[in-house]
């Protein structure tokens, strides 16, 4: 297993943010909900790979991606379907659709490994970024881990506010994953997004809260917890954001 | 904020630096990332620097969690926000009309 470190920066990188990576590539090589270790690998090699590809390049170069057909390159890991998912994904998220997204649903896609592959790839790109802001090679993937996944859909989840089923607050109290939302009876909804496989919100939250700030940390304007203070977390977050076309 | 002109500073202090490298660490000039990225190092210091690197990741990373599942805006967000999102462009990202705001 590769031992993820930011000692030898010549900045330093906060031990939490450390650990919630090496966290982060542990649960990356492990059985997840849906996947295999071996594809969430897969996903991760996937989706880095997809900014090598020439037809990722000429769809974001087109007016609309659906004016540009062909193939995509890709690892041959995966079946076509979530390539296509894990590329457009990666490559030019600021531009899927409800049609898009019907599209792979009628093509045969599963919801819930596509939910479980939103979170790879959030995670894997979350890693890539921050090691490229600070100059560093992205990390060597970790080995696939052996094992089933658990094939456990919430209960209560169900089509309601987006593209995919979620998990509402209310409807999990009582349930086997009430855990999620700590018994709240709200959430945002960027936290309820992939409820539908609770291990990916977990996951990718433990990034949230290291990279990003805590929840309790957002609206605490009385005090800063970083190096760089709210407005300037925000004007961070809002730039990148506007550049993903992000409009959440 | 949204447009490609040159960093404005958006009345934060060092703003036109963060969102330079904000900027760059989302393209694909190494040159100018390096160059943002010690900038950012020499006024602001290493650890202003990985913290930047954080948050401009994460949100590189959480965006494609909201585009790819779909999520709408809160209501509550979208009226806070409805009288300056057509005035900076956001209502003209293509997600936008997916998202159920004016394009």
């Amino acid at each position: 297993m590769t031992e993820i470190s930011y000692q030898d920066l010549a900045w330093p990188v906060r031990d939490d943010i450390t650990a919630a990576h090496r966290r982060t590539w542990e649960r990356l090589a492990q059985p997840g909900t849906w996947l295999s270790g071996a594809e969430r690998v897969a996903i991760a090699r996937e989706a880095r790979g997809a900014l090598d590809c020439q037809l990722c390049r000429d769809r974001k170069d087109a007016l609309s991606p659906n004016a540009v057909n062909g193939s995509h390159d890709h690892t041959g890991q995966l079946p076509e379907l979530e390539v296509e998912q894990i590329h457009r994904i990666r490559t030019d998220p600021g531009r899927l659709s409800r049609a898009w997204h019907e599209g792979l649903r009628e093509a045969g896609m599963v919801e819930e490994r596509y939910v479980e592959t939103v979170g790879v790839i959030a995670n894997i790109v979350a890693m890539d970024t921050f090691t490229k802001g600070l100059g560093l090679d992205p990390w060597p993937l970790p080995a696939p881990q052996p094992g089933e996944p658990t094939r456990l859909r919430p209960v209560a989840a169900k089509q309601q506010m987006a593209w995919v089923s979620t998990l509402a607050p209310q409807d999990a109290i009582g349930t086997a994953d009430e855990d999620l939302y700590a018994g709240r009876p709200t959430a945002a909804h960027i936290y309820q997004a992939m409820s539908l496989v609770p291990a990916s919100v977990k996951g990718f939250f433990d990034l949230v809260v290291n990279q990003y700030l805590p929840p309790q940390a957002m609206t605490d304007f009385d005090n800063e917890y970083r190096a760089i203070n709210h407005a300037q977390i925000e004007l961070v977050a809002g730039r990148v954001s506007a550049i993903n076309q992000c409009v959440y | 904020m949204v447009g490609d002109d040159a960093p404005s500073d958006g009345g934060i202090p060092d703003g036109a630096r963060l969102i330079r490298f904000a900027t760059a660490v989302l393209g694909d000039d190494a040159k100018e990332l390096a160059a943002a990225r010690d900038d950012i190092v020499a006024v602001m210091g290493g650890a202003a620097l990985t913290d930047t690197a954080a948050v401009a990741a994460l949100f590189n990373a959480i965006d494609r969690v909201a585009d790819s599942t779909g999520i709408p805006l809160e209501d509550v967000k979208a009226e806070a926000t409805a009288d300056f999102r057509a005035d900076i462009g956001i209502d003209d990202f293509a997600a936008a009309s997916e998202k159920g705001f004016s394009a």
